[in-house]
């Protein structure tokens, strides 16, 4: 896929419209254009007709189809949760990593595991609270480094432009840990007739993700009422608790989520995915079970790696059961249709969903 | 030994305007000398500075030349003989003072030398601060030639004296900044020492002072009657008269001579021109019908002559007057041998023709084939990579911010060199001051960020006010303090920060974050060459609002460079991939460093070895890695 434009239409099309997903996946690929917390701005026009940047960019127009076809050699089967090979429960078996983490401790069980096995040299994940609200991307080199990142953010940040810096240094096997947005640009990138080095990318973990907070409003929201070194830890619990947790060294503060509402970042409207439907292995919450983890596994690669996993007992899995699997399917469906309504509203015109390229008969679908 | 020192009476010596300047005040016998460095005027304590201690007098770089003029009129108070040099900006500065000291008088003869710079080849105004000498009632000399530079400094102390003025001398950029021969004189032993006696207050009795201000002048004008600036050149009792001061007098003679006029027309060159020599100047035109009045900038002897005439109608009878008034003449840039030798040409009803008739279209062919250059930083100048930091986080903020502009090298941020990032440029200080404007418009529903700019000798000049200011009054305003080390647009004169003093002895350092942090606003400093960390801290500041300062440190790289090794810096051709990168050339066209260029035949970005200074900054800007520093 080349899509023929540059920095100019990014600038028009995307930033100038609220629609950066803050992923990352253009920054670090020219001098032109930066990051800083959540914000992304082209500097200074290039001058190119042509750009990687819009290439990249997941709210450029995407044909989802041909991108199922290209990751998973077939059309999604099903449509609200794309391509997988299994859905499962699982959970670090280490209790060290179950302590640190969110939920099960998944995703760092799998990243430290891929990484002390050789499977992939470096890991490209997310560190939360480092010296601040903003997280930030980092490289992990050793597997030890992964658990510092355990934990949910709930503010998107640049991740990929941290991957973007390190694919250029390394030839090795890398893995991502990103959110829905994140692994559709990375995808994006590894099919690119553009040049990159995203096809180093080995293991592609994407996160559930329902929105992301704006740095800026949420920063301003909590800065009165906390001193916001002192964060350890951000928790939505599932419904009906309706607020944000937020944990302190001093202790903990809730407000109710209404409040944050408001800054929630206008991209997350549109957003058609809300399981990662492009990764190799997706992650999310139980419903009712904090210790748990929503597992799917979407490529044969990722699939050996989380058999071995078991074997070596790194993970444990359990089934996932009929209703909390429905409850998902109709979240994601959920998501979609909310995010195609979003985009019709601002186009006006109902065969235009700007960045989602979805024929009648795949619209249908979701609908 | 700087030439200034050259102990040999009656030799003629080379010299700048400027050192001649110097020189004269030293054949005075100077005993304090002050400045704030400006061109044209900076060499003039520089040149001090450098034989002070050689012949045991005093000189500095002042903060500001407000400071300096009271600095040196301290010494003349006490007795002494005292210099104090500036631009034309200078004297707006210190204006204050200069429109107090006029009525309190002086004691030690105080010369107080301005450098105007005609066509503002290097400031942000043109003014002709002759205005000032008649504003405060001040004598006002004006050399012609680099002999009369020395001459006329060396008597204006003595003039000082018996009036009780302080004298001002005005020069311009072609006098100040060209050179000739000057005839040196005897340097006197100094033998003075510093009392201050009696009282000097300027608030009480103002009408009766001003009375004597004027009582002062007059003596002033009757020594102007004699004096031997003041001369007449060719036919006596000529109709046509050029009546022309300063760098008047050497254009108007060239042309005069160029159209064969010697044997018509007379010049009467005035040095003393404010308050004129009126009967010298009457005795001159008894026979004159036809005035062309030659000098640089607003038609201030042009005035002042036709005052004197509507006086002297009776005697004088009707004369036409040309100049600027007339239009023959401009009354702003700077004038020369051309100019006017067409005027007069013009008046005359004589053919000039300077160059042949297909000059100018030659001319403009050529230009055609040069490349074009636009002004622009040094190789390795930390403001480069400070306002690309600026420009970046200004637009990562996306409120559609600004920069209020300052004066230093920093001022080319209003053009491609610093990526057009400068939307306001006016005097020292007005940065900050104006910035603390937009940042209290809130209120009026204006939302975007301002950034002033200023260099860290700006800062102690007159960004200090500003800022506390903004702190007492609340505003929005990010200060970015751009300090190179010291003043680098004049020649790089130390100031309070840099750790030297005038003479290049160890001075205590005033440092510009303590200053921020004492006004109890937030500050910061970066090393602008940190480009990624300079751009996400400026940008955290202007989410906030309030008063906060950033100082991007690192010294200018001119200054950097002669102290240390200069690293080797080198594109690796296999890293950098042209045209294929999808980086546009940004090192070569858009950071626009003049030590990278393209290198047509490879297609790939080359450092130009003798530009480059080894800065290295460059090189954590390329997409590729490409650029390689090895450290010397």
């Amino acid at each position: 896929m080349k899509a023929g434009k540059g920095s100019l239409e990014l600038e028009k099309e995307v930033l100038n419209e609220g629609l950066c997903t803050s992923c990352g996946a253009c920054v670090e690929i020219c001098p032109y254009i930066k990051v800083v917390k959540d914000r992304v701005a082209v500097i200074e026009p290039c001058g190119l007709a042509e750009g990687k940047c819009y290439d990249f960019c997941p709210r450029t127009p995407t044909d989802i189809a041909a991108l199922d076809r290209r990751i998973f050699g077939q059309e999604r089967p099903d449509s609200s949760l794309g391509s997988y090979i299994s859905i499962e429960m699982a959970q670090a078996r280490d209790n060290k990593i179950r302590s640190r983490a969110q939920y099960g401790g998944v995703v760092s069980a799998l990243m430290t595991y891929a990484m002390d096995l050789g499977e992939i040299g470096a890991a490209v994940l997310t560190r939360p609270f480092d010296g601040g609200l903003m997280p930030t991307s980092v490289v992990a080199e050793e597997s030890s480094q992964v658990l510092g990142c355990a934990t949910s953010n709930y503010i998107a940040s640049a991740t990929l432009a941290g991957m973007n810096k390190v694919i250029k240094q390394r030839r090795d096997a890398i893995g991502v840990v990103g959110l829905p947005c994140q692994i559709l640009a990375l995808r994006k990138m590894q099919v690119s007739e553009h040049e990159n080095g995203a096809m180093g990318v080995k293991l592609v973990i994407g996160l559930f993700c329902t929105w992301a907070l704006s740095y800026k409003e949420f920063y301003r929201f909590l800065r009165g009422r906390l001193d916001l070194s002192l964060i350890k830890r951000l928790d939505i619990p599932p419904p009906p608790a309706n607020i944000l947790v937020v944990d302190t060294e001093t202790g903990t503060m809730e407000f109710p989520l209404e409040d944050m509402r408001g800054f929630i970042k206008p991209t997350c409207g549109i957003c058609f995915d809300m399981t990662s439907e492009f990764a190799d292995i997706s992650v999310g919450m139980v419903e009712g079970m904090d210790d748990w983890n929503t597992l799917m596994i979407r490529t044969p690669e990722a699939e050996r790696l989380i058999e071995k996993a078991r074997q070596d007992g790194i993970i444990e899995t359990r089934p996932l059961d009929e209703a909390r699997l429905t409850h998902l399917r109709e979240a994601s469906l959920q998501k979609k249709r909310r995010a195609i309504d979003d985009l019709v509203k601002r186009t006006g015109d109902e065969r235009n969903l700007l960045y989602l390229l979805l024929s009648e008969e795949e619209r249908r679908k979701f609908l | 030994m700087s030439i200034l020192a050259i102990d040999q009476p009656g030799r003629s010596v080379l010299m700048m305007g400027n050192e001649a300047i110097a020189r004269g005040a030293l054949e005075a016998g100077v005993d304090f000398s002050t400045a704030y460095p400006g061109t044209p005027s900076s060499e003039i304590i520089e040149s001090l500075a450098r034989v002070a201690e050689h012949f045991g007098f005093y000189a500095e770089w002042s903060t500001n030349e407000m400071v300096a003029l009271e600095a040196a009129a301290a010494a003349s108070l006490s007795g002494l003989r005292a210099i104090v040099a500036m631009k034309q900006n200078g004297v707006n500065v210190c204006s204050d003072f200069l429109l107090t000291v006029n009525l309190t008088g002086t004691k030690g003869g105080l010369v107080f030398v301005v450098g105007d710079d005609p066509s503002a080849i290097s400031s942000s105004n043109e003014q002709d601060s002759r205005n000032f000498a008649r504003f405060a009632d001040l004598p006002l000399l004006e050399p012609a030639t680099f002999q009369e530079a020395k001459d006329m400094t060396r008597w204006a102390f003595e003039l000082s004296e018996r009036v009780g003025l302080p004298c001002m001398i005005r020069s311009v950029t072609r006098l100040s900044h060209s050179r000739g021969n000057v005839k040196l004189a005897e340097i006197p032993q100094r033998s003075r020492s510093a009392r201050f006696e009696g009282s000097y207050i300027a608030g009480v009795f103002v009408p009766i002072k001003h009375a004597e201000l004027h009582q002062k002048l007059e003596q002033a004008r009757e020594e102007f009657e004699g004096s031997e600036f003041n001369w007449y050149v060719g036919r006596e009792g000529a109709r046509f008269v050029i009546v022309t001061s300063g760098s008047g007098w050497l254009y108007s003679r060239e042309a005069v001579a160029a159209l064969g006029l010697d044997g018509e027309v007379g010049i009467l060159k005035i040095g003393t021109t404010w308050p004129l020599p009126e009967s010298f100047i009457v005795d001159h035109l008894r026979q004159a019908t036809e005035l062309l009045i030659v000098e640089e900038v607003d038609p201030f002897l042009e005035q002042n002559i036709k005052i004197l005439l509507a006086e002297q109608a009776k005697t004088l009878g009707p004369i036409e007057v040309y100049g600027a008034r007339s239009g023959h003449l401009p009354a702003f840039g700077d004038i020369n041998q051309d100019k006017v030798a067409r005027a007069l040409a013009d008046i005359r009803g004589l053919e000039y023709r300077a160059r042949d008739e297909q000059y100018a279209q030659r001319a403009s062919e050529l230009a055609l084939t040069l490349p074009p250059r636009m002004p622009t930083f040094c190789p390795g100048c930390p403001h480069r990579a400070s306002l690309w930091a600026i420009k970046a986080a200004l637009k990562l903020d996306g409120r559609d911010g600004f920069v209020a502009g300052d004066i230093g090298c920093y001022s080319l941020g209003v053009g491609p060199a610093g990526f057009w990032q400068l939307k306001t440029l006016h005097c020292m200080g007005a940065g900050i001051g104006l910035a603390n404007g937009f940042g209290k418009l809130g209120q009026f529903a204006f939302d975007q960020p301002v950034v002033a700019v200023c260099g860290d000798s700006t800062f102690f000049h007159a960004a200090i006010p500003g800022l506390i200011n903004a702190r007492f009054n609340n505003s929005n305003v990010l200060m970015v303090v751009l300090d190179n080390g010291g003043t680098a647009m004049t020649g790089f004169q130390p100031h309070p920060g840099s750790g030297t003093d005038a003479l290049g002895r160890p001075a205590p350092v005033v440092e510009i974050e303590e200053i921020c942090k004492a006004i109890g606003v937030e500050v910061r400093v970066r090393d602008p060459f940190e480009v990624d960390r300079a751009i996400e801290d400026l940008y955290d500041m202007l989410q906030d609002g309030g008063v906060k300062v950033m100082v991007f440190r690192r010294k200018c790289f001119l200054i950097e460079s002669r102290e240390k090794a200069k690293p080797k810096v080198f594109v690796d051709p296999e890293k950098c991939i042209g045209d294929e990168c999808g980086c546009a050339r940004f090192c070569s066209r858009v950071f626009n460093c003049p030590g990278i260029i393209w290198d047509q035949d490879a297609e790939k970005a080359k450092i130009d070895e003798v530009v480059c200074t080894g800065c290295g900054v460059c090189a954590t800007l390329c997409p590729q890695g490409a650029i390689v520093v090895e450290e010397g």
